[in-house]
């Protein structure tokens, strides 16, 4: 549910005055940009994708109700606007588990001798995730970000991808071992070159 | 050998991930908590999932770079109203526009009603018709006697 501000802003919004829609805009526009970012990976189409989406949320705010949270609605919108242009692409690709546990098992525990927090603190860790990223499926990709990223809970995460709880549970376990798996395997190529 | 049956190995990776996420119940935790410092292979596990998370934590902010909501506040000055909106603040704005299409409507049918009913739209006489004569008007006459009698008609 909306905090009081903001359910003022939103209720100004729907009677038409376009400054509080405008400081709604700018409470959440970069972290619509941020996830819409990494959903597509272009900057100039996360652009226009994030202005596409408040434009949305202004045609919808009709339909807003007070007991939905604005952020997991606002974000349910870029979801969709994001993989709209995924499907797109046909970049959307979907993966059984049974495909993603298969390798996963191959790879060597991290070296419990160093800090969890130290591991991928470097600009190369960071790269070699931001790459990892982007090859998961989208599915995988969204939940991790909302869970990651936004720090949603899991009830926030099933309101925006208008999934079960339980779903989000198992899904955002799947994409985290293939986000590893993935990881292991690129951190691999890095020793190998 | 051993008389005991063998344990199932709990938590699995689900449970595991919720517990980092901090989604499970008192019990649940307690439990994960429990195993995770008998078994060091879901401790290491757990440290992977922790790992990963940081990871995530020390991803850039990417921002935006401009003014979105300025923006969006032209496209919105110059764009249609929420439909809801508009149907609750906007419903006599149209009243001129309806009152006028209703009285061009009503002139329109009373108007139209003074010609059918009234019996004095008669048809007028149709001279042009002549141009389906056998002498198209203005030709010279070349003597035929259907000329002169044509002429007569006048």
């Amino acid at each position: 549910m909306a905090d009081d501000a903001e359910s003022g802003l939103i209720a100004r919004a729907r009677a038409g005055e376009h400054r509080a829609f405008a400081v709604l805009v700018r409470q959440y526009q970069d972290r619509v940009f941020r996830f819409i970012l990494r959903m597509v990976g272009a900057r100039d189409e996360a652009m226009d994708l994030t202005q596409e989406t408040f434009m949305k949320a202004h045609q919808a705010l009709p339909g807003w109700r007070p007991e939905t949270q604005f952020r997991t609605w606002l974000f349910r919108i870029a979801h969709n606007a994001a993989l709209d242009v995924l499907r797109r692409r046909e970049r959307i690709e979907f993966v059984s588990l049974s495909d993603l546990s298969a390798g996963e098992e191959d790879h060597a525990l991290p070296d419990p001798a160093r800090q969890p927090d130290e591991r991928l603190a470097d600009r190369q860790s960071i790269e070699l995730l931001e790459r990892t990223l982007q090859e998961l499926p989208a599915e995988h990709r969204e939940i991790l970000l909302l869970r990651e990223v936004e720090d949603m809970s899991y009830t926030e995460i099933a309101a925006t991808l208008g999934i079960a709880e339980g779903t989000v549970k198992s899904r955002i376990a799947r994409a985290r071992s293939a986000a590893i798996a993935g990881y292991q395997r690129h951190s691999g190529d890095n020793r190998d070159d | 050998m051993t008389d005991q049956p063998t344990p199932m190995h709990a938590p699995d990776l689900p449970e595991l991930s919720a517990y980092l996420d901090g989604e499970l119940d008192a019990g649940g935790r307690l439990r994960v908590a429990a195993h995770l410092a008998t078994c060091p292979g879901c401790a290491a596990r757990l440290a992977e999932l922790q790992a990963l998370s940081a990871g995530f934590r020390a991803l850039p902010e990417e921002k935006l770079g401009f003014d979105l909501a300025g923006v969006i506040e032209g496209r919105l000055a110059h764009a249609p109203r929420p439909t809801a909106a508009r149907g609750r603040r906007d419903w006599w704005a149209g009243l001129p526009v309806a009152v006028g299409a209703a009285a061009s409507i009503a002139a329109g049918v009373f108007m139209g009603s003074t010609l059918v009913a009234g019996g004095a739209a008669t048809a007028p006489r149709m001279a042009a018709m002549r141009v389906f004569d056998t002498m198209p008007p203005g030709n010279l006459c070349i003597g035929l006697e259907s000329c002169y009698a044509k002429g007569s008609i006048k």
